[in-house]
């Protein structure tokens, strides 16, 4: 029996904590799996998950800047609008000064950087409510959308495609299969492996007890059956299609995000703000800077996922990022964030995501109309997050929102020597 | 006990992994480039084979009563139908998903009424790639080649009979001009509200060059007339700002040139709201309100492009597809899409008047039983 | 008092949860119109017998009896128990403070008439129930403008307005400054005389001592025993000696300072109110710290204490007006509190909850959180640095918790207490201002506090001591300063000070220059 314990308390990561984000990955294991029996296989068909990574990396590329405003204690409603008009612009900009793609692209992000700092600038330096600036924000670059774009629709050459309607190419020897995809796939097996010896190291560093070592072999495992079932479905696509562009770019700013939250003292620094602003204040954290990044963060990824979705439709609209906003919000609650802020984690976010996307996705595969799939994600973020009140009051762990500290520390699970070496009260008897 | 799990959680590892690999077919075998000959006849396809719709969000009676009627359409011709409907503010992204979601599910024909025709030409492209036909059902797909057919209303002609309308109802009011009017168009991102526009103007500019038509608050360009997303509201707030800014006093308006139904009664409800008479309004789509409008001398025009009549020739171009003929179109050189010119097929569409209400709903059970 | 009737009793009350037996046979008997104290450390089982007795756990979820005004009572709820007469008033305050005094007396038990909130009459029946509790305020003021000790009377109010017959106070002075408190006592010794019935949980021993007519005390969640304060002949050793099961022979560690020279000087530092410009929170203070030394800061409620002290670090209150500040002779810029950090400044709020800790972090994360830049590598936070450096200190200065991965908000306020500590200690400071360090803290670990504090002196940093409590301001200290409306108005030796010259110079306006 104790085995058993063994395997669920470090399947995932770990630690005892980690036990926990098993509730949530398996949700999403579950939510595939089943849609997968619904859908007779339409759903971890090759094309089918090359179609859900273009689809929704744009919404998780949000969500990853959305989960760091909401854990600092904020919301922004006006990503969608900011996605539209960096659209416009960039699209304006390479169609009337026939710029180089890659040059609108980096002006592209520098809009959003201006944007975002404009923003940064009220909710840190004035002080006025993120809700209201964003909500303003939302109203003000829709408006500025549609008179940039004189609300018609602008094309965006191939080369800007790319970034969201492209992907590897086909290259070296015919393997019926996308190569540089393979390779891919191949060095995330290796990056896993290195990550879990990694955490061993560190593990013993602490003088904590590691992991049993066939645990951490199904461990690794599991994660590269898994790994390698993608890899080869995604390289296995139509020929002309692999793993999306737009995919790895997603993935990058993941990992990049994931150790900035994580890793380092500028990512602490935000979930401190979060949790107990005056004692980050007090605890020498600068405030009005962590927030203004924050949000001016938040604008350059918005402005990224606005471009990756013109150059997945080749064109910039006017109803661009009509409700991305919710999208991106939902994911970040549905992944563990705390309303009030503090808690949270990037991979949460990207679970909850992906929770929200392959819903919708075979929702969609089995002809159910945009109607009731609104109804129907409705309902999912709402029980999600009552489910997990609801196990947070019963005391009972709280599958959501424990998966963050999961995904935050991956401490010992048990000290290096007894706790309950007894504590003698230093009076004198 | 402890060699027993071991070796258990060593099998069923390695089963996982054998399963995994196992899994691994490549979509790549057999299937290499099946599309580019897709575009005309192809020898055709299984008799049930699944036919996509993909169509804009509900927002006007017309698309609700094209999914229907798609729905059954189909199912009578023997196909398996998917019919979809972008949601209502989330469009542009539930299309391109929808219709990915079609080529994945190898729809042979999939016919699409764009929301935003300039962004799904990269699903477009796919489907085709995947062997699909792509039909535009009413409203155009831009900027891709892989557009087969497209199926309409002649577009222009509506237009021209809006106008001719207005024209006929101001003259019976009143008959001699100049007639003050005021121009209103569909949303810009909808490629048919400038053609309906155009069809007009084609009749009203020498008209307004003449003078004996005068545009009250002079706004006669397309993005100053342009109603966002066909929104309702939209409309009533630029009728109400029209009114307060050009029809205070006794200033009369004769005309509005409204391009469609909800609009035009958009439009009535502004300037009944402002106390004004309420002049000739031309519409289009014969939605229920508007006849009963029509019947009640209120909206003085619609036109009747009767849904059924655009639905059964998209079916029937999908059942000549199945039987590997070339579909019939009537229009070659028309529609260009900004890459080529998109084989058509457009139907005439007939304008309705209180006078013709009758005679031109007489095949449509609910519209002929408010004209009695 | 013996021979009065006994209004309740609380007979082998047992409340277990998971894992955890937190009463066990507890017992009380409370006279009527009596004053009884219930005593004991933080987790001994005060509240959760509280709890029990106004139906917060509910008849069923505990074993015993609870048997009142002569017949047993089962409350399901809160509801139950207040309509019986029972009133808890919590340690925070449940008041809104964007309402009305009269609007928060009568929160949920408006006054009605035809179905209409009857303003006029609750106004009315306000000014009376104030006049019971001595507040003199206009009844429209909103909560938020008033002090803490007269939102403590809004609380009696409250309770008066709901028929109390057996008031209960959960640390009522807690917040409150010296003479608000004496009000209080002074409030609940009239009661008495009315025949209202109150139960005191407290931790200031030397007001239940003077107040309280018999005390239960609790260790363990078990009943230890019960004192008549007169008969018995009880004082504040005694209590102690009851609370932590032996004799508790000096509650401050024996300790010889090393005091250094003068490192670190304050001069002439003037501040302003953030919001009334014209009030001075600061006035032209100067002062010393010399290195190895304790330096105590007595003074009122609002004498401006923490004002001062959160203005030199890195001046997070108020608006800076003028005024310099010396370290090791050179005359050093602070301007912000990652500054003062770096300077080898370190200050303990007075709010540990609201201001000292992130109550969502870990024991770990709080541990190295005002110092992130010492556990960085490449842009990276070491962890294991961050453990060994938890880990340090949770041996070091005995915090109780299994790991260090704990959330700090389930530690009791001492072991919080601990973490903030190690937490400043960590950024390696030459001058800890310490700002009411051993509030809410039970007397043991208070001790173990002390110790902290001195053992730090003894390093060579110089360590302020900001508290209100006399007693542990010359226990603790080297030397005190005094404070009143933000000016220094003296400072006192050890060897020299006695409550009484600490409280003259604590509320007079005279200012005595002094170094």
């Amino acid at each position: 029996m104790s085995r058993f314990k063994d395997l669920q308390k470090n399947l995932f990561g770990g630690t005892t904590s980690n036990a926990r984000q098993f509730g949530m990955i398996f949700a999403l294991v579950a939510i595939v799996l089943f849609f997968q029996v619904w859908t007779e296989g339409l759903t971890l068909s090759s094309g089918n998950l090359i179609a859900v990574v273009s689809q929704y990396s744009y919404i998780l590329i949000l969500a990853i800047g959305m989960l760091m405003v909401i854990v600092a204690g904020h919301i922004d409603l006006s990503v969608g609008s900011v996605a539209a008009f960096t659209g416009i612009v960039v699209a304006k900009l390479m169609q009337d000064h026939s710029i180089h793609w890659f040059l609108a692209l980096l002006i592209g992000l520098g809009v959003g950087a201006l944007v975002g700092a404009w923003q940064g600038f009220w909710v840190a330096y004035v002080g006025v409510p993120a809700f209201i600036v964003t909500l303003a924000g939302m109203l003000l670059f829709r408006g500025a959308n549609q008179w940039v774009g004189k609300s018609q629709s602008i094309a965006v050459p191939e080369g800007f495609q790319t970034i969201g309607g492209g992907f590897l190419d086909d290259i070296g020897p015919n393997t019926n299969f996308n190569n540089p995809t393979l390779l891919l796939g191949f060095a995330v097996c290796v990056a896993v492996i290195v990550r879990e010896w990694q955490l061993r190291r560190t593990r013993t560093r602490m003088h904590a007890d590691p992991t049993p070592l066939w645990v951490a072999a199904i461990r690794v495992g599991v994660l590269i059956a898994v790994i390698l079932f993608a890899t080869f479905r995604f390289a296995g696509g139509r020929v002309g299609t692999s793993f999306p562009i737009s995919g790895i770019i997603l993935g990058v700013l993941v990992v990049a995000y994931s150790f900035y939250t994580r890793n380092t003292a500028a990512g602490r620094h935000i979930y401190a703000v979060g949790g107990n602003s005056r004692a980050a204040e007090l605890s020498g954290v600068k405030l009005q800077r962590v927030n203004f990044m924050v949000m001016m963060n938040m604008g350059v990824l918005a402005a990224l996922a606005g471009m990756i979705f013109v150059a997945r439709s080749r064109a910039s609209g006017p109803q661009d990022g009509i409700g991305w906003e919710l999208d991106a919000i939902a994911a970040v609650f549905i992944g563990g964030a705390a309303v009030s802020g503090g808690l949270g984690t990037v991979s949460g976010s990207i679970v909850g995501g992906l929770v929200m996307a392959i819903l919708n996705n075979g929702l969609i595969l089995k002809g159910i109309g945009a109607d009731s799939i609104q109804m129907i994600k409705g309902i999912v973020l709402l029980l999600a997050v009552a489910l997990d009140v609801y196990n947070k009051r019963q005391g009972r762990f709280s599958v959501i929102g424990s998966i963050t500290k999961g995904f935050r520390g991956s401490g010992p699970s048990t000290p290096s020597e007894p706790p309950a070496q007894k504590v003698q009260t230093p009076v004198v008897g | 006990m402890r060699k027993y799990f071991a070796k258990s959680v060593a099998v069923s590892a390695a089963a996982l992994l054998a399963l995994t690999v196992s899994a691994c077919g490549s979509e790549r075998e057999g299937t290499t480039p099946s599309g580019g000959s897709s575009g005309g006849a192809t020898g055709g396809f299984a008799a049930d084979s699944l036919i996509g719709v993909a169509l804009p969000a509900k927002t006007s009676e017309n698309w609700v009563l094209a999914g229907d009627l798609f729905t059954k359409g189909l199912a009578d011709a023997g196909f398996k139908a998917d019919v979809q409907y972008a949601g209502a503010s989330t469009t542009v992204a539930d299309q391109q998903n929808q219709i990915t979601a079609m080529t994945t599910k190898q729809a042979k024909v999939i016919i699409i009424g764009a929301t935003d025709a300039a962004q799904l030409s990269a699903q477009v492209d796919a489907a085709h790639a995947a062997g699909a036909v792509v039909i535009a059902y009413d409203r155009l797909i831009k900027g891709t080649a892989n557009v087969d057919y497209y199926v309409a209303f002649d577009n222009f002609k509506v237009g021209e009979l809006q106008a001719q309308a207005l024209l006929e109802g101001m003259k019976a009011k009143k008959p001699a001009g100049p007639y003050t009017i005021e121009l209103f168009s569909g949303s810009s991102d909808d490629n048919n509200s400038g053609v309906f526009f155009d069809g007009a103007m084609s009749v009203l500019q020498p008209l307004i060059d003449s003078k004996e038509i005068v545009v009250g608050s002079g706004q006669t360009a397309v993005n100053q007339t342009a109603t966002d997303g066909w929104k309702a509201e939209n409309a009533q707030r630029r009728m109400d700002a029209l009114l307060t800014s050009t029809y205070t006093g006794d200033k009369t308006l004769d005309g509005v040139l409204s391009p469609n139904d909800t609009l035009a009664r958009a439009i009535i409800t502004s300037i009944k709201g402002a106390g004004k008479p309420i002049p000739v309004v031309t519409g289009q789509d014969s939605e229920v309100e508007s006849v009963k409008s029509i019947m009640a001398g209120e909206q003085y025009s619609t036109i009747n492009k009767d849904t059924r009549n655009l639905v059964k020739a998209s079916i029937d171009m999908a059942k000549a597809l199945q039987q590997g003929q070339t579909p019939q179109v009537n229009d070659t050189k028309s529609y260009n899409n900004g890459v080529k010119v998109v084989p058509s097929y457009l139907l005439p569409p007939v304008i309705v008047t209180k006078a013709n209400a009758a005679e031109a709903y007489a095949n449509d059970p609910t519209l002929s039983a408010l004209t009695k | 008092m013996s021979s009065a009737p006994v209004l309740l009793e609380m007979r082998n009350i047992t409340k277990e949860f998971p894992g955890v037996k937190a009463l066990s046979d507890v017992s009380l008997r409370v006279r009527a119109g009596e004053i009884h104290a219930i005593c004991g450390e933080n987790g001994a089982g005060k509240s959760t017998l509280m709890k029990v007795l106004s139906g917060v756990y509910p008849y069923g979820s505990y074993d015993g009896q609870i048997v009142y005004q002569g017949s047993e009572v089962r409350f399901g709820d809160i509801r139950a128990s207040e309509r019986a007469g029972i009133v808890i008033i919590h340690q925070e305050l449940a008041l809104l403070p964007l309402m009305s005094i009269t609007e928060n007396i009568f929160l949920g038990n408006e006054p009605k008439k035809n179905g209409a909130i009857d303003w006029t009459g609750a106004q009315l029946k306000a000014l009376d129930l104030m006049a019971r509790v001595g507040l003199e305020e206009d009844p429209d003021t909103l909560v938020k403008d008033l002090g803490v000790g007269k939102q403590q009377l809004i609380e009696i109010a409250k309770a008066f307005a709901k028929d109390v017959k057996l008031l209960i106070l959960d640390e009522p002075t807690a917040a409150l400054n010296e003479n608000d408190s004496q009000h209080l006592l002074d409030l609940l010794r009239g009661f008495r005389e009315r025949g209202i019935t109150s139960i005191i949980i407290s931790h200031k021993l030397n007001e239940i001592e003077a107040i309280a007519d018999s005390i239960t005390i609790i260790r363990d969640g078990k009943t230890v025993e019960t004192l008549d304060v007169k008969a018995d002949g009880v004082d504040e050793d005694r209590i102690v000696r009851g609370m932590v099961g032996r004799e508790l022979t000096n509650r401050y560690p024996d300790h010889t300072p090393k005091i250094g020279d003068v490192f670190f000087e304050v001069r002439d530092w003037t501040v302003r109110h953030p919001i009334s410009a014209d009030r001075l929170v600061a006035k032209h203070s100067n002062f010393t710290v010399r290195r190895g030394e304790i330096v105590g800061f007595a003074g009122l409620m609002g004498a401006g204490r923490t004002e001062l002290a959160m203005s030199i670090f890195g001046r997070s209150y108020g608006v800076f007006e003028g005024g310099e500040i010396f370290k090791d002779g050179k005359r050093i810029e602070i301007r912000n509190v990652s500054e003062a950090i770096e300077q080898g400044l370190a200050y303990v709020s007075e709010d540990r909850k609201a201001v000292g800790l992130n109550l969502l972090d870990d024991i770990k994360t709080s541990t190295v959180a005002a110092k992130l830049s010492k556990i960085t590598k490449f842009f990276k936070l070491d962890e294991v640095a961050e453990y060994e450096a938890a880990e340090g200190y949770r041996k070091s200065l005995r915090i109780k918790t299994p790991t260090v991965d704990e959330g700090v908000n389930k530690l009791s306020g001492g072991n919080q207490q601990k973490v903030v500590l190690a937490k400043w200690m960590f950024t390696d400071p030459d001058l800890l201002i310490l700002d009411e360090p051993t509030r809410g803290i039970d007397v043991g670990a208070k001790y173990e506090i002390y110790g902290i504090i001195q053992q730090l002196a003894d390093q060579g940093k110089g360590v302020i001591v900001i508290s209100s409590e006399l007693p542990e301001l010359l226990g603790l200290c080297d030397r005190i300063y005094t404070v009143f409306e933000g000016a220094i108005t003296g400072v006192i030796d050890k060897a020299d000070a006695t409550q009484e010259n600490l409280m003259k110079q604590m509320t007079s306006n005279k200012k005595m220059q002094t170094r």
